[in-house]
């Protein structure tokens, strides 16, 4: 008995490790294999893209030639710009040179050369603002955000915001924006509550207008009146903001003065024109959304014996419900981003406004801080600009993926109904 | 909506009874008082108008509105133009009625503008609150819901909340509570708003949304408007009236702004609560109600675009215009193009053949008739030698000192027998291709034999080797030299200009030669032959195309020759390129004028086909004009013929964009250098944007598997789309300034103009070519064509149209950036000197080859000398400032304009077809 189970331990248990071993193996095996194969399949998908499906040998030497002058274009481009002549030669005479022989193939590999660079300068265009903001970032830290300092205790004053009425913010050295570049003091946080107040104001202009000519173009107009105002709307959208800025500059100013009584430039007048910049942009988006309602939905509505105002109201509104919200939120982007109309109208002032919603008062936005002082800034002054470029550029494109996933949800949702 | 149901329904009782008549007034007030309130708003009229000048101005605004709805009423009347619905006639003729009414007032009452303003209002609130209790007690018909509806209610809580807060921050004693904070600061409430500002608004809501929907509308209505009234009338809320809202508050609200707020929501509010109440209330009043607000508001943004369009244009029209002068001969050139839009217009057909198709015809030759009117008087201009002039005054400062001063200049036409090589070639342009664009294409037809086809390809090869020889040689220095090659000091000198010259001399009368032999071909084949000549015409139609193409082909090409050498042959005092583009432009003339002619007696087939060759010549007959142009404009020579001159100085001069800035006079010049510089922005940001947005366009819709990299890609050019555009000046501050020579230049503001045009380009790119229908791929692909050339003679031709549109309202949009360009390009004040980007192209011994100082120095762009203008503050020229603003809005309006009508005109002919 005792044997058999002496010959058992001894021939059993290895063989279940040796079995259980070649089990591994043979896992791994087949794992590697379908690494091999995925990177195979997508290796061959690559030599399609860029070599074509079954290259004659000559065609495959060419693309492979235009290939390597491409990647020398973007490389001497990027390291060493004197040489970028000899790449961009070469890659002109082969494009010229293919366009005789290999038609498809270059002008495929073309294509492919203008998406890689229109893919590398959305990347770039992240990288290099990150990497000049990274050096203030890393020096300062939150201190770019400053919380002002008491006057007496120099504590951090942590509710300041609502502190409406008399104390005003002020830093240790009395400075009351925090931007101080001679003195090594660059808050940010004076321009970025600028930005808030005219953006709030913004959207509070062009949100309803907005919506209610949306509403005008896609639900009441009839073709021809539609074919006169859409263009118009268009036009708006297409005034240059700097002649926004001049007339705020050389007209407005004076009117608010006249009749608010303020030192004229002040955060009402640059957040109404402001709005009225950004409302094309919620007209056209949310007049696509509406659109964009089947027609179905309408019918079936106006079936049961609503009104066309009642059937707008309960059926294409909220139907369109993501849709607009997606618009306000893409023209709220667009207030934010709106510079040189503001830096025209509210040109002199860098402080917190005091009270903090006093809207007659004025001070820089993030975007006329960057507008205004970069030319006559150097060094970390320089630098810290591009952190509130770093923001505006976030926040913006975190409001724009937004919108684009509430806009597919709505495509998809409406889909899904038909 | 389905067009099954979408008609006009009778909302209204067809036959109108007092009441309803009343109600239209009413409306009609409401519209008035609106406008009156806009109009005080922006201080057109004042507050404290009173007396003779408020009945002028109401006796104006009455012959205006009476003779408009008078006008209409005698057409309708006549039965012209038929008005029938019952709410159009009661609105028309209660505008009347109010205005009569008003200006009745103002002669009557001791009134000013503002306390009229509380009467209007008084009377708004009772017409309201009288047709609501009419119809609460049954006396008018009407169909009311049990309640006005949540949302009338919630939006008269807001007004009340915000009313009853500043009425209670004005007059109720502060209420204040103070608390600390851990840090120290203390915090004070003040109750005095947030009390009354509930109060108000939960009364208003409950007035609204608690009885009856007459009684809900009329009520709160009454409330609200009679209350603005009342406050404006007694006189608590003046012109001279001021309140701060805060001590620490910088503004003040006055009554300057706040009585015409008051009246433009009083009027909206009532004219809802009107409209309602005309329509009977219930589900069809709210539709009516609501639609009047829509309505209001779209006209409002309307009325925004074209009042800031129109602002700047008036403010900004004298000193962009000073001086303007043409010749009536190169403005009879100018006009040539409009002719033919006109022309083309008036062809469309006219309409149903019933009675009035005779008016639509007339009405259609109207444009025709104005142009050939002006082209007729221009003409007398320039026969009789007069001059025209419209004298204006325009304000400048005077440099270095912070004073205006006024000068005299007008606009003139001159009557010079001159006319400038930019028009001639402009207008030429235009009109070859407005006359290819008729032509379109004759393969189809006649005779085509092996030997022409040789003689096409060969004309083909001969104009690319003649541009390819000159692009060479304005590349090359006059003498080049061959630096150190392989390290050896090696220096090799070829004087280029002693080599070519001889043959660029000789090759210019050769191709002189053959082109005019070329078009003696196309004649010969018309005159010479046997049988009738419009069978001979449409057999030889392709030699008719190869003469005259390929005569103006070869001419153009030995005329751009010429400059790359500095040669101009000439034949006894004759030069000899425009001597041959006139004799070619008269015989391409003669051609196209004698085809028109046979066409007019000729069969259907034979017909079409005549009229096609007809534009060939006319086409041809342009293009030989224009290389005529062409040659006066590169060899710098004018010549002239039976006493018209063709020269390098014409006579358009618009001082404002075609002179630079003057130091030290009054006389300001103009803006020229900043001009050249934003198109030399544009130019180079389309170059850079528009190949690589299509290019990555076709490949990710058409070749890239659609999968989560073209989902990507497409997510993060939307959010580029939308990154603010200073961001974009500090990438390029960032990335290309230390690669592209460490300062603001030209260059780079064109490649960051370039990356803000890349997402759009790609955008509108990419649905352009996804909205090419999927049947077009698969007819080509079932014709066994290859990806490729499906691509790129089926998807591209059919994306043309979106593309090209995207790209012009893009373009449009970045000429007028500011934010960027002051990043990277710097704003300078005054430029006197212009960019030479083209001339300054240099050939260098080392990498990289091709140097251009200009593109790597800076320039003055439009949107820059505008900021400039509004930095340097009280130095700064404001009318200059108006003037480039007007510049601005013209360059980029031009493009939304033609971006615009191009897409309405693909659209339909898409839609046509």
């Amino acid at each position: 008995m005792r044997r058999t189970w002496a010959l058992l331990l001894v021939f059993a248990i290895p063989t279940r490790i040796v079995g259980s071993l070649r089990d591994l193996l043979r896992r791994i095996a087949a794992a590697l294999r379908t690494v091999a194969e995925y990177v195979w399949v997508r290796l061959v998908r690559l030599k399609r893209i860029l070599l074509g499906t079954n290259p004659s040998r000559s065609e495959a030497a060419f693309s492979l030639l235009l290939l390597t002058s491409i990647a020398g274009v973007v490389g001497t481009f990027l390291f060493d710009q004197s040489l970028v002549a000899y790449p961009l030669v070469g890659m002109v005479g082969l494009g010229v040179v293919g366009w005789g022989t290999y038609q498809a193939r270059t002008a495929k590999l073309l294509m492919l050369f203008a998406t890689i660079a229109t893919v590398l300068t959305i990347g770039f265009i992240t990288y290099f603002l990150f990497e000049r903001a990274w050096t203030p970032i890393q020096e300062f830290g939150l201190n770019l955000l400053a919380i002002p300092r008491h006057g007496d205790t120099g504590e951090p004053r942590w509710f300041f915001f609502l502190d409406w009425l008399d104390v005003l913010p002020v830093t240790a050295e009395g400075n009351v924006s925090g931007w101080d570049p001679r003195n090594g003091y660059y808050s940010l946080l004076a321009a970025a509550w600028a930005t808030v107040i005219v953006t709030v104001i913004a959207v509070l202009v062009a949100g309803p207008l907005g919506v209610l000519g949306a509403l005008f173009i896609a639900e009441i107009a009839s073709d021809r009146v539609r074919s006169v105002v859409k263009p118009a709307i268009e036009i708006l959208a297409g005034i240059p903001s700097i002649v926004y800025g001049f007339i705020g500059f050389a007209v407005l100013n004076t009117f608010m003065s006249d009749t608010f009584l303020d030192p004229g430039a002040s955060f009402l007048i640059a957040g109404l024109v402001v709005g009225v910049m950004a409302l094309p942009t919620v007209v056209s988006v949310s007049e696509d959304a509406l659109s964009a309602v089947p027609d179905s939905m309408r019918d079936g509505s106006a079936a049961m014996g609503a009104t066309n105002w009642q059937t707008m109201k309960s059926i294409s509104l909220p139907a369109a419900f993501s849709g607009i919200s997606a618009a306000i939120i893409l023209g709220l982007g667009r207030a934010l981003g709106e510079t040189m109309a503001v830096a025209a109208i509210m040109s002199g002032g860098a402080n917190f406004a005091r009270p903090l919603y006093d809207i007659f008062d004025q001070s820089v936005t993030l975007t006329s801080r960057i507008a205004t002082s970069y030319g006559s800034s150097t060094g970390m002054t320089k630098d810290v600009l591009f952190v509130a470029g770093v923001m505006l550029f976030s926040i913006v494109a975190v409001m724009s993926l937004l919108a684009q996933y509430v806009e597919r949800r709505m495509e998809r949702q409406l889909q899904g109904e038909q | 909506m389905s067009d099954a149901y979408a008609q006009e329904t009778t909302l209204v009782r067809e036959d109108s009874n007092y009441v309803d008549r009343a109600l239209d007034t009413t409306i009609a007030l409401t519209i008035v008082s609106f406008l009156l309130g806009l109009l005080t708003a922006i201080q057109v009229v004042a507050l404290t108008t009173g007396g003779n000048a408020l009945t002028t101005l109401h006796l104006q605004l009455l012959a205006v509105v009476g003779g408009g709805i008078g006008t209409v009423g005698v057409l309708s009347w006549l039965g012209v133009v038929p008005i029938t619905d019952q709410r159009v006639r009661g609105i028309g003729i209660g505008l009347v009625l109010s205005l009569l009414g008003l200006t009745i007032l103002s002669v009557v009452l001791p009134v000013t503008m503002a306390s009229l303003f509380g009467i209007v209002l008084l009377l708004e609130a009772a017409a309201v609150l009288t047709a609501g209790v009419l119809s609460w007690q049954g006396l008018f018909d009407t169909d009311p819901s049990p309640s006005a509806g949540l949302v009338a209610g919630i939006a008269f809580g807001i007004i009340g909340l915000l009313i009853g807060a500043a009425f209670g921050g004005m007059f109720l004693p502060s209420i204040a509570f103070s608390f600390g904070l851990p840090d120290g600061t203390l915090v004070s409430v003040d109750f005095a708003h947030l009390l009354p500002a509930l109060v108000v608004g939960v009364a208003l809501a409950a007035a609204t949304i608690a009885p009856r929907e007459d009684l809900g509308t009329a009520i709160p209505t009454m409330v609200l408007v009679g209350g603005l009234g009342l406050v404006i009338l007694t006189g608590a809320i003046g012109p001279g009236w001021t309140w701060s809202p805060g001590e620490d508050i910088d503004g003040s609200f006055t009554g300057q702004i706040v009585i015409p707020l008051f009246v433009l929501v009083g009027s909206v509010v009532s004219s809802w609560g009107a409209a309602k109440a005309r329509a009977g209330y219930g589900a069809v009043g709210r539709q009516f109600g609501s639609y009047l607000v829509i309505y209001l508001n779209a006209a409002t943004m309307v009325a925004i675009m074209v009042s800031i369009v129109a602002f700047v244009l008036m403010k900004g029209l004298n000193y962009a215009f000073h001086g303007v002068t043409i010749g009536a001969l190169s403005a009879l050139v100018l006009l040539a193009p409009l002719l033919a839009v006109v022309v083309d217009w008036a062809r469309t057909p006219a309409g149903t053949p019933d009675w009035h198709a005779g008016a639509r015809q007339a009405f259609r030759a109207i444009p025709v008739v104005l142009v050939g009117g002006l082209a007729g008087w221009l003409a007398f201009l320039q026969v009789t030698g007069g001059r025209f002039a419209v004298p204006f005054q325009y304000t400048v400062k005077l440099p270095n000192e912070n004073t205006n001063e006024v000068l005299d200049t007008a606009a003139t036409i001159t009557s010079e027998p001159t006319v400038g090589t930019l028009v001639v070639i402009f207008s030429g342009l235009l009109l070859t291709w407005y006359f290819l664009r008729k032509y379109g294409s004759l393969r189809s037809v006649g005779t085509q034999s092996d030997r022409l086809a040789d003689v096409e390809r060969w004309i083909g090869i001969a104009v690319g080797v003649t541009l390819l020889l000159s692009a060479v040689l304005l590349v090359l220095p006059p003498v080049l030299e061959v630096g150190v090659l392989f390290g050896v000091e090696l220096f090799v000198w070829l004087n280029v200009d002693t080599i070519a010259r001889p043959v660029v001399s000789v090759l210019v009368p050769v191709g002189a030669v053959a082109a005019i032999s070329l078009a003696v071909l196309a004649i010969q084949t018309l005159v010479v032959g046997s049988g009738r000549m419009a069978d001979r015409a449409f057999e030889g139609v392709h030699r008719i195309r190869v003469g005259l193409f390929g005569g103006v082909g070869l001419l153009a090409a030995v005329t751009i020759a010429q400059p790359s050498v500095g040669v101009n042959p000439r034949i006894g005092p004759w030069d000899i390129v425009p001597a041959v583009a006139l004799v070619g432009a008269a015989l391409a003339f003669t051609a196209g004028i004698v085809t028109a002619a046979l066409a007019r007696s000729a069969d259907d087939r034979l017909e079409r086909v005549l009229r096609k060759e007809s534009a060939l010549g006319l086409a041809a007959t342009t293009g030989f004009v224009v290389v005529a142009a062409l040659h006066v404009a590169v060899t710098w020579v004018d010549f002239t013929v039976a006493g018209v001159t063709v020269g390098v100085t014409g006579t358009l001069s618009w001082p404002m964009t075609m002179s630079s800035y003057i130091p030290l006079v009054p006389e300001p010049g103009g803006i020229l250098p900043a001009v050249v510089g934003t198109v030399w922005l544009v130019v180079g940001a389309a170059l850079f944007a528009v190949p690589l947005g299509v290019g990555a366009a076709v490949f990710l819709t058409e070749y890239a598997e659609q999968g989560k990299f073209t989902g990507l890609v497409e997510v993060a050019t939307n959010s580029l789309w939308s990154t603010p555009s200073v961001v974009f000046g500090l990438f390029g501050a960032a990335f290309l300034i230390p690669r592209l020579g460490e300062q603001e230049s030209l260059l780079t503001g064109m490649l960051v103009l370039g990356f803000m045009l890349l997402p759009l380009v790609l955008i509108t790119s990419r649905e352009a070519i996804k909205s090419v229908p999927d049947e077009y791929r698969d007819a080509s692909a079932a014709l066994g064509v290859s990806k490729w050339e499906t691509v790129k003679s089926v998807v591209l031709p059919a994306a043309v149209p979106g593309v090209i549109t995207g790209v012009i309202l893009g373009v449009g949009r970045i000429a007028g950036e500011t934010a960027p360009l002051i990043l990277v390009l710097g704003s300078t004040l005054n430029e006197t000197s212009v960019v030479d980007v083209l001339g300054a192209f240099r050939f260098v011994g080392h990498p990289p080859f091709v140097a251009n100082d200009m593109l790597l120095a800076s320039s003055p762009a439009v949107p820059t000398q505008i900021w400039a203008i509004i930095s340097a503050g009280v130095a700064g020229s404001t009318s200059m400032g108006w003037g480039s603003a007007l510049v601005l809005l013209l360059i980029v309006l031009t493009f939304y304009a033609v971006g615009i009508v191009t897409r309405s005109y693909f659209r339909r002919k898409l839609n046509y077809e």
